[in-house]
């Protein structure tokens, strides 16, 4: 019996470039696992962005387009209004989808585009060695918040998925984690969903995944799950926030 | 389509653009050109083509630079302090090489400015104000009839070339009416299909991306890209010429501009002074040689914009010290008129016979 | 050789539409002709104008500093445009509403009372008709078929149904002058 196989949408020869320990690579397979399985390999355009995600198309056999930092969204729409019968998603790191284009992120929510939005939140700038993001945990040191992110200087991180569940547009939000098989599983339900909404026309589809960032976070990979379970689902708890198909 | 109307510059653009087959428009306001996306938010809904009233112009000019990698006929159209806004994207897209279309219906600047026409973003347009080794295509047009004719051209130009390619216009065509015909669209449809993202459907992915993690990759695009800038040049350098055969002077004037310069050249000849005129139409590729051969045989190179200086730099590039090159310019507003333009011509002259 | 006209009012008096007719007629008198109007912040301020060139040739500037005829609708555009009048041009001002203040005296002054002859005839929101009318008398290259032609040509595409009062106060307009 076959329990495990390489999803056809990943490219034959491509080898992963991330860190080791870092939940991007799961995240791309569940993304290639789901394109196989509900057969969108063939009409699928993507919208990368800038950061680690941006190694995408490296990753993924399917059409991309590289958006500049924070305009994935902007890029989607554009690729799905000019062509309603691809499907089309986007994949983001957490800066460049809540901080740098939170207005293009929101404003995709608010018209209602038929696109799915992901994104990965790690609760840094992985790409640029750690600094403070949108996301940043109250507490956390990072390269640009050496002292931990406190409110006075630095104010309150986002909760992504509840803001966007918000958007009267959106048909879909929930965030999931990494961390563990049950955790995987669910996030995989959520993400099909997500994708579902979009091929049904609902709306905007959006995942936040809680991913990991051991390089920067100076961790093992079990310490960063680890992390994700003590303080990132504390902080940003599971859920699914806003599904227009469970009424 | 063939009869003559009186029809407004932005009118006119936006009739064009349909015309040349547009698919997308994204866009959002911004005085004087709003009329363009007025018109379009109608035309293109009942003709079911999309149109998105984007969240601000960094978000529009990304729909655009989405739908046009799909090969879709895409445009957006903006004005000065917005387009501002765009360059980051502009610079993605040369990288890209992905086919945009769009029109800068000058304002004046700097900062806010405010909404009398100008010609002050010569230097946007045609240096860029986005990162990184690349040009743009841009196109000037000086009457409502040209509003129309390079927009067609604009369409055609940035997907022959997929190359951004920007009508530069100014408030005052933008806004003035004046009879035009459209006749039909004059260029052939470009086959995109061998870059075009449709979804990998028989073939493997492709993907569009500027990132040049590999030195030897970037160095690779950027000297294609420059190849692909040359060719532009060769085939599609564009001018307009009067009285040069002759002329002792030559003007040199873009846009709306050009106007008061023929009117001001025919007032000079009457008074026998041999004014001839270079209007470039390519403001990106420009005339460079052209200028150079003209100002082997003039003695003075006149150049009149609404600017502080922009296009006379690079008249002084093409000429290369042959001729004296002077400007007669104004920042923004009322237009030089045809009676300032020939004062200024005569005081150019005196002032270079006083130096001989 | 080239000529402009300026029409000027305030919002509402149909200044925009009138200049519209106006170059319409002109171009199809067989003339090249532009229309430029204010635009922008001005409009917000109370009064508009628009200013029409027509030429043998090719239009040169569309915007000029001064013109050969204007029409003035309302005081305010009197008093700023009084200046612009070329020397040897013509104010044409609509007496209703327009006090004549000559103080330049190498101008020509010519008046109608516009808004009264359109309020009289229950067209009250047309004296720019009636000031187009009474242009003809004027300009003798203008006559009510081709003025009638570019009213039909502007009203196109969905104002179709203001043709025949606009015709009437043009009418008007034609009758008024040559009494006066």
């Amino acid at each position: 019996m076959q329990v495990f196989k390489i999803p056809d949408s990943i490219k034959k020869d491509s080898k992963y470039t991330f860190c080791p320990g870092c939940d991007h690579g799961i995240a791309v397979r569940l993304v290639a696992e789901l394109l196989d399985e509900m057969n969108l390999t063939e009409k699928t355009i993507c919208a990368t962005s800038i950061g680690c995600s941006v190694f995408l198309y490296d990753f993924l056999n399917i059409d991309c387009i590289e958006a500049p930092h924070g305009r994935a969204v902007a890029e989607a729409t554009g690729v799905k209004r000019a062509r309603p019968d691809n499907f089309v998603f986007t994949y983001q790191g957490d800066g460049d989808f809540a901080s740098i284009g939170l207005a293009e992120s929101m404003h995709g929510a608010l018209r209602g585009e038929k696109i799915t939005a992901i994104c990965i939140n790690n609760t840094t700038y992985g790409m640029t060695g750690g600094q403070m993001g949108p996301t940043t945990i109250l507490g956390q040191k990072t390269t640009t918040s050496p002292m931990g992110r406190f409110v006075d200087t630095y104010g309150y991180p986002i909760h992504i998925a509840e803001q966007i569940a918000l958007c009267d547009g959106t048909a879909f939000s929930a965030r999931v984690a990494l961390d563990t098989v049950s955790h995987i599983n669910q996030a995989k339900k959520a993400l099909r969903k997500a994708f579902q909404v979009q091929l049904d026309g609902l709306g905007y589809g959006f995942v936040e995944f809680l991913a990991t960032c051991p390089t920067n976070w100076k961790m093992t990979p079990e310490d960063a799950h680890e992390r994700v379970r003590n303080e990132m689902i504390k902080t940003y708890p599971l859920g699914v926030f806003k599904d227009v198909t469970s009424d | 389509m063939s009869e003559k109307v009186l029809i407004k510059g932005n009118y006119a653009i936006a009739q064009a653009a349909l015309n040349a087959g547009l698919e997308c428009y994204f866009g959002y306001p911004i005085t004087p050109q709003t009329e363009i996306g007025e018109y379009l938010s109608g035309e293109m809904y009942k003709r079911n083509l999309a149109y998105v009233c984007a969240e601000s112009e960094l978000a529009a000019i990304n729909m655009v630079l989405g739908a046009s990698s799909t090969g879709a006929k895409t445009m957006t159209t903006s004005s000065s302090c917005a387009v501002a806004l765009m360059q980051e994207a502009l610079s993605y897209a040369c990288a890209d090489e992905v086919p945009v279309v769009l029109v800068n219906v000058m304002r004046a600047g700097p900062g806010l400015g405010y909404i009398y026409p100008a010609q002050g973003d010569y230097y946007q347009a045609v240096k860029g104000g986005g990162n990184g080794d690349y040009k743009m295509t841009v196109l000037a047009p000086s009457t409502v009839q040209e509003c129309i004719d390079l927009t067609y051209r604009a369409f055609y130009l940035a997907h022959k070339y997929r190359n951004p390619t920007m009508l530069l216009a100014d408030g005052l065509l933008g806004q003035m009416m004046e009879p035009a015909e459209f006749g039909e669209y004059p260029y052939p449809e470009v086959d995109n299909s061998s870059w075009a993202l449709t979804g990998a459907k028989g073939r493997d992915g492709r993907a569009i991306y500027s990132l040049g993690a590999c030195e030897e990759k970037q160095i690779k695009r950027i000297y294609h890209l420059f190849e692909k800038y040359k060719q532009i040049a060769e085939n599609e350098t564009d001018w307009e010429e009067l009285n040069t055969e002759d002329a002792d002077i030559l003007l040199v004037a873009f846009g709306s501009m050009t106007r008061n310069i023929k009117a001001a050249m025919n007032e000079l000849r009457k008074e026998g002074i041999k004014a001839g005129i270079l209007r470039p139409i390519t403001l990106s590729p420009f005339p460079t040689q052209r200028i150079n051969e003209i100002s082997k045989q003039v003695n003075n190179i006149i150049v009149v914009e609404m600017n502080m200086g922009q296009m006379v730099n690079d008249v002084k590039i093409a000429v290369e010290g042959n001729a004296k090159v002077d400007l007669i310019n104004r920042p923004v507003g009322q237009w030089l008129s045809v009676e300032e333009i020939i004062t200024g011509v005569k005081k150019v002259l005196e002032n270079s016979y006083a130096s001989v | 050789m080239e000529q402009n006209f300026i029409i000027a009012g305030f919002g509402g008096q149909g200044v925009l539409f009138a200049g519209k007719v106006l170059a319409n007629a002109f171009m199809f008198l067989g003339n090249n002709v532009t229309w430029y109007p204010c635009y922008g912040a001005e409009m917000r301020g109370g009064t508009v104008n628009c200013e029409i060139v027509i030429s043998d040739e090719e239009v040169s500037s569309v915007h000029k500093e001064n013109a050969d005829y204007i029409i003035a609708l309302n005081q305010l555009s009197f008093d700023r445009f009084l200046s612009k009048v070329k020397s040897g041009g013509m104010m044409f001002s609509n007496s209703t509403l327009v006090d004549e203040n000559k103080l330049r005296t190498d101008i020509e002054y010519l008046s109608a009372p516009m808004t009264q002859i359109a309020n009289e005839s229950g067209y009250s929101k047309l004296a720019n008709m009636v000031a187009l009318g009474a242009l003809t008398n004027i300009i003798p290259a203008l006559n009510e078929n081709v003025l009638a032609k570019a009213i039909q040509k502007v009203l196109e595409g969905g104002k179709e149904k203001f043709f025949e009062s606009n015709l009437e106060a043009l009418k008007l307009g034609i009758g008024c002058l040559a009494l006066a």
